[in-house]
C-alpha cells in the first residue's frame, strides 16, 4: 500500500513537471504523446514487478487518471491507454518471458 | 466459493465503464479538473517560472555567437519604428479629431482582465490560465499578450481556470490580412475612393493608401506551426511580412498581430496560395495574458 502512494504522489509531480517545467524545452522531451514520462514509468513498472501483482495495474490506473485530468481529451482516453499496457505486458512476461524479475519490488 | 477470474474482470471492465460514463456525461469531470488544477496552481507557477528561468539560461550559452548580430539587428529595428511611431501618433491624433468632428464614436478601448499562464495542456498547443468563470471569463474571448499580440481564445472555463486555445491549435481558424508595407499617411488632397483596385505589382505602387490588404485564413498546424490559406494567387506575397487580424469572421478584434510570414508556397494545379507563419510570441516566454472581455 505505501508503495503505492509513494508511486502516486511520483506520478502526480511527474505529470506537473511535464505540463509546466519541460515544455519550455526540446518539443521531444515535453513529450510527444501527453505524458510521455509517465508512459515510460509505467512501463518500467509493469516490466520489473513480479507478474503476479496487481500494484502495477492500480498504478496505471491512477496515472492515467492523473494525466486525463491535465489534458483535453475524453475522460478516460488515458486510463484505459495505460491499462491496456500493463495488462498486455503482464500478459507477455507470464507466457513468453523466463527472465528474473528485480527482487526489490 | 472464490468467483472465476474473468467474472472479476467482467465486473472491473463495468465499474470502470461506468465510472467514464459518469464522469464524461455530467459536469463533474469539469469540478474533478477545476480542483486538481486549484492544488496544483501553486506547484505549477512555480516549475513554469524555474523552466523558464532554466531555457533562458541554456538558450543563453547555446545563442551567444548570434546574440550580437541579432542585438545590432534588432537596435536598427526599434530606430525605424520609433521613427514610424512618431508619425503614427499624429495620424492618432489626426483621426480622433475628425471623429469628434464628425461626430463619429471613438474607438473604445478593450475591458482587459489580467492572468496567469500556470501550465499547458497534455493535447497540446492549449494553455491552462488561472482565470475562470467566477473572474468574469466565457469561452471565445480572445487572449492576447501585453504588447497586443494574438495568444489565441477562450476554449473552456472552469471556475477558477480557463483554458485558451492557442491560434497554432489544429481547431483554430480565423481572418488575417497582411499589413500594409511603408505605410504613408495619405496626404488630405489623396484620400482614396473605397474599392479602387491596383494595376501592376507591388513595385509600381504609388505611395498613399491606395494599398488593397490580402485576406486569407489563418490556420493553426499544431505543434506550434502556424499556415496562412486560401490566399489569391495574383498577389505577391514576401517573406517578413507581418499578419494581422482582420475585421471579417467576428471572432477576433482587428488590428491585432499574428505572426510573420516565412514561407509561401505557391504552385500551378492549387487555386490559391499558401505560406506558413511565424508566430511572434514564444510559448516559453508566455507568462501574464490579456483577456479581451468586450468587443
Amino acid at each position: 500500500m505505501k508503495k503505492i502512494f509513494i508511486f502516486i504522489l511520483f506520478f502526480y509531480i511527474l505529470v506537473l513537471l511535464q505540463t509546466s517545467f519541460l515544455i519550455h524545452f526540446n518539443i521531444f522531451l515535453s513529450g510527444f504523446l501527453g505524458g510521455s514520462l509517465i508512459l515510460i514509468a509505467i512501463f518500467f513498472i509493469n516490466l520489473f514487478e513480479k507478474t503476479e501483482e496487481k500494484s502495477g495495474l492500480f498504478l496505471a490506473f491512477f496515472g492515467g487518471f492523473l494525466l486525463d485530468i491535465f489534458s483535453e481529451n475524453l475522460f478516460g482516453f488515458y486510463i484505459l491507454i495505460l491499462m491496456v499496457i500493463a495488462i498486455f505486458i503482464k500478459f507477455i512476461l507470464k507466457r513468453y518471458v523466463r527472465a528474473p524479475s528485480i527482487k526489490r519490488f | 466459493m472464490k468467483p472465476p477470474l474473468s467474472f472479476k474482470i467482467g465486473i472491473i471492465s463495468v465499474l470502470l465503464v461506468a465510472l467514464f460514463a459518469v464522469l464524461n456525461l455530467t459536469g463533474f469531470s469539469k469540478e474533478i479538473k477545476n480542483f486538481f488544477y486549484l492544488i496544483s496552481s501553486p506547484i505549477q507557477k512555480i516549475f513554469w517560472e524555474v523552466g523558464e528561468r532554466t531555457s533562458n539560461f541554456f538558450e543563453g550559452i547555446s545563442e551567444t555567437k548570434n546574440l550580437k548580430k541579432e542585438n545590432e539587428d534588432l537596435k536598427l529595428k526599434i530606430q525605424e519604428l520609433e521613427v514610424e511611431i512618431a508619425s503614427l501618433k499624429e495620424t492618432k491624433k489626426e483621426n480622433e479629431f475628425l471623429r469628434k468632428a464628425l461626430e463619429i464614436d471613438l474607438k473604445k478601448d478593450f475591458n482587459l482582465v489580467l492572468a496567469e499562464v500556470t501550465g499547458e495542456d497534455l493535447s497540446g498547443d492549449i494553455l491552462i490560465i488561472n482565470k475562470g468563470s467566477r473572474d468574469g471569463i466565457s469561452k471565445d474571448f480572445p487572449v492576447i499578450t501585453e504588447q497586443k499580440i494574438l495568444v489565441g481564445k477562450i476554449s473552456q472555463t472552469y471556475d477558477n481556470f480557463s483554458k485558451v486555445m492557442l491560434i497554432t491549435n489544429k481547431e483554430s481558424a480565423f481572418n488575417g490580412k497582411i499589413e500594409e508595407r511603408d505605410y504613408n499617411p495619405p496626404t488630405t488632397s489623396e484620400v482614396p475612393a473605397e474599392g479602387r483596385r491596383v494595376e501592376g505589382g507591388l513595385e509600381s505602387q504609388p505611395p498613399g493608401g491606395d494599398w488593397v490588404p490580402i485576406e486569407g485564413v489563418v490556420k493553426g498546424g499544431g505543434n506550434f506551426k502556424l499556415y496562412f490559406e486560401l490566399l489569391p494567387k495574383d498577389k505577391e506575397i514576401k517573406e517578413g511580412e507581418s499578419v494581422i487580424t482582420s475585421s471579417l469572421g467576428g471572432i477576433f478584434p482587428k488590428g491585432l498581430l499574428v505572426g510573420k510570414i516565412k514561407e509561401v508556397k505557391k504552385s500551378d494545379v492549387e487555386p490559391f496560395q499558401q505560406a506558413e507563419i511565424l508566430p511572434i510570441f514564444d510559448i516559453k516566454e508566455l507568462k501574464n495574458l490579456f483577456i479581451i472581455t468586450n468587443f
